[in-house]
């Protein structure tokens, strides 16, 4: 019986996740699409990246599905101290696309230029950056994995919780999938700087954003 | 405003037969175009109307008198710039007695629909099959002006003419135009030579994050945050911090963008260096049938074709390539600069240099019958409103 009701959660997740993987795509491409530009050409990179991106994600994912397990179905949407987190994280996503996809601390004492944006330079591609941004990403709240929240707060077992939104995250990933053909993009220096300025144009809004969410809250109470 | 370098005392380059010859298309146009406004009852209507047709047809002529493309159609594209927020903000304090947007008018969809919104539009409609702009795509009871006819217009004009939209057609360009035309020689173009590669870059990153952010938020992040042109035509309603910080983003990027860069600089900078719509037209410089093309054989390397791109699209190395960059909006000012006639229009699959006169008339043919059905409508209604106002009756 106990069975029966996984394989039907998980179903149930695994639609939710492939229904609503549009919305997760919107919601992430900002973070991913220039972080995935500054990438050199090719399909193992990309695919490396990605995976990465996604495993952290998906850490994220359960890493969230044990704390509204723990705290309940209120955590989303009544919980007092989520205007701090999510302001937060909306900085700390700020900082990350700025560090990683600008590339801000590779610059090292050969390097005479302390510009911003290195023109067209193609970065190594680093593991950190993928594995930052996916776990951000994964422990923000975008409109499914709101709903996938209370869903997973109310099933009876931690476990169960987690095994639901592994199965949310499993649905949502196919729609990554299209990122990859980033890859087959052939890298000018004109794409690369486009890519590096979009990360620091996104990371002056997810700034903003964060920054507006905390004055809110300090305003408010 | 200061002259164009091309705006020398040049020798007659057609007959007035044969230029008026070659009006006559436009002037038929334009007749067909304005000929309904002669059935409404208001003499407003009917001065806005009879002066377009004049003015439209004039500015053709010239243009075939005497061969120079770029000044006349400055003229227009001011004229429409400075004129279009006149007709638009006379008809928003007639009907709501304010330029702001009430939030229950853009809960009903009844805010006009501007094309700028269009690449933002795309990703959010392909997935959800509904759009990010108050309003409807198809025509309703409640919305006869939709979305679609507006932006099937569009595409079937820039399918054919490209960027060329930005240069006859984009209302917004024509302020800027004016400013940059106020000065006589540049005051930053060292800066805008050294940094003109990196600068015309902007545009695409601003597209990116507008087109990518607009799907994130499901709002039209360009028209809510990024617009100079709120400023004069219409802004969300200040009532809070937040809607203040809005207004107060467009009136800093109007006077800072539109106003002060293109003074000092000559150049259209909030088109050039920041529109992500004008970035976006580019993508359809690949596929439509006209260009500019340069003849390295006559071409001496004076730089007086750089100097004159309004939104640097060209560069050394572009012109070494006899091509122009994406971002070129086919204005004519290059070619009109061009001493030894090096610079030259050209319809794709024809030899470069073979009849550029050709190629240029069959592009302002399809280039003016948009802005006279365009612009000249929008023209037509800013002076039958200032008609309307002023004291003549």
């Amino acid at each position: 019986m106990a069975a029966l009701s996984l394989a039907a959660s998980a179903g149930e997740a695994l639609v939710l996740g492939l229904t609503t993987g549009p919305v997760c795509m919107a919601s992430c491409g900002p973070v991913v699409l220039p972080w995935m530009l500054v990438q050199p050409r090719g399909m193992r990179p990309h695919s490396l990246q990605l995976c990465l991106f996604l495993a952290a994600r998906l850490a994220g994912y359960m890493v969230f599905a044990a704390a509204a397990w723990l705290v309940g179905a209120a955590i989303p949407r009544a919980w007092s101290g989520r205007s701090w987190t999510f302001g937060l994280l909306d900085l700390l996503v700020a900082v990350a696309l700025v560090v990683y996809a600008a590339g801000w601390p590779r610059r090292t004492a050969a390097e005479p230029s302390p510009q911003l944006v290195r023109i067209g330079e193609t970065p190594r591609a680093r593991p950190s950056g993928a594995l930052a941004l996916g776990f951000l990403t994964g422990i923000n709240l975008c409109p499914p994995f709101l709903v996938a929240g209370v869903r997973a707060a109310q099933l009876a077992h931690l476990y169960a919780a987690v095994f639901f939104f592994v199965c949310f995250f499993a649905g949502t990933a196919v729609w990554f999938l299209p990122f990859l053909s980033l890859g087959f993009l052939k890298r000018t220096p004109a794409l690369v700087t486009v890519a590096r300025m979009v990360a620091v144009l996104l990371a002056c809004w997810y700034g903003f954003s964060g920054a507006w969410l905390l004055i809110e809250r300090t305003m408010h109470g | 405003m200061a002259s164009h370098p091309s705006a020398l005392a040049r020798p007659a380059f057609r007959g007035i037969g044969r230029s008026i010859l070659l009006t006559l298309p436009i002037a038929l146009w334009s007749l067909l175009m304005f000929t309904p406004s002669f059935r409404q009852a208001g003499r407003d209507q009917h001065v806005g109307a009879a002066a377009v047709i004049v003015f439209m047809t004039g500015l053709f002529f010239l243009m075939m008198r005497t061969g120079e493309t770029y000044r006349w159609r400055r003229i227009f594209f001011v004229a429409l710039g400075f004129l279009f927020p006149v007709g638009f903000v006379a008809a928003l304090i007639a009907e709501r007695g304010t330029m702001s947007i009430p939030i229950s008018r853009m809960v009903s969809g009844d805010t006009p629909f501007c094309f700028m919104v269009t690449p933002g539009l795309i990703l959010p409609a392909a997935f959800t099959r509904s759009i990010i702009f108050p309003g409807s795509i198809l025509p309703s009871a409640d919305h006869p002006h939709n979305i679609a006819a507006m932006i099937g217009i569009w595409l079937a004009m820039t399918l054919v003419l490209g960027k060329a939209w930005c240069g006859y057609a984009c209302f917004f360009g024509g302020i800027e135009e004016g400013f940059a035309a106020i000065a006589k020689r540049s005051r930053l173009h060292r800066f805008v030579t050294r940094f003109g590669g990196i600068l015309r870059l902007i545009p695409w990153a601003i597209l990116l994050c507008v087109v990518l952010l607009s799907a994130a938020l499901f709002e039209p992040v360009y028209c809510m945050w990024l617009c100079p042109f709120k400023t004069v035509t219409e802004f969300p309603a200040v009532r809070n911090v937040e809607t203040a910080l809005q207004f107060g983003v467009f009136v800093t990027l109007f006077a800072g963008l539109v106003v002060v860069l293109p003074f000092l600089t000559k150049k259209r900078t909030q088109c050039g260096f920041f529109c992500p719509f004008g970035a976006f037209q580019s993508l359809f410089n690949k596929i439509n049938l006209f260009e500019i093309r340069f003849d390295r054989e006559k071409c001496v390397d004076c730089s007086l074709c750089q100097t004159s791109c309004p939104t640097v699209a060209l560069s050394k190395e572009s012109v070494h390539e006899g091509k122009t960059l994406l971002n070129c909006m086919k204005c004519g000012a290059c070619v009109d600069a061009c001493k030894k006639d090096a610079a030259v229009w050209h319809l794709k699959g024809t030899p470069v240099g073979v009849k550029p006169e050709r190629a240029r008339l069959l592009f302002l043919y399809g280039a003016w019958a948009l802005a006279t059905m365009f612009g000249g409508s929008i023209l037509a209604n800013s002076v039958a409103t200032m008609v309307h106002w002023l004291p003549l009756k």
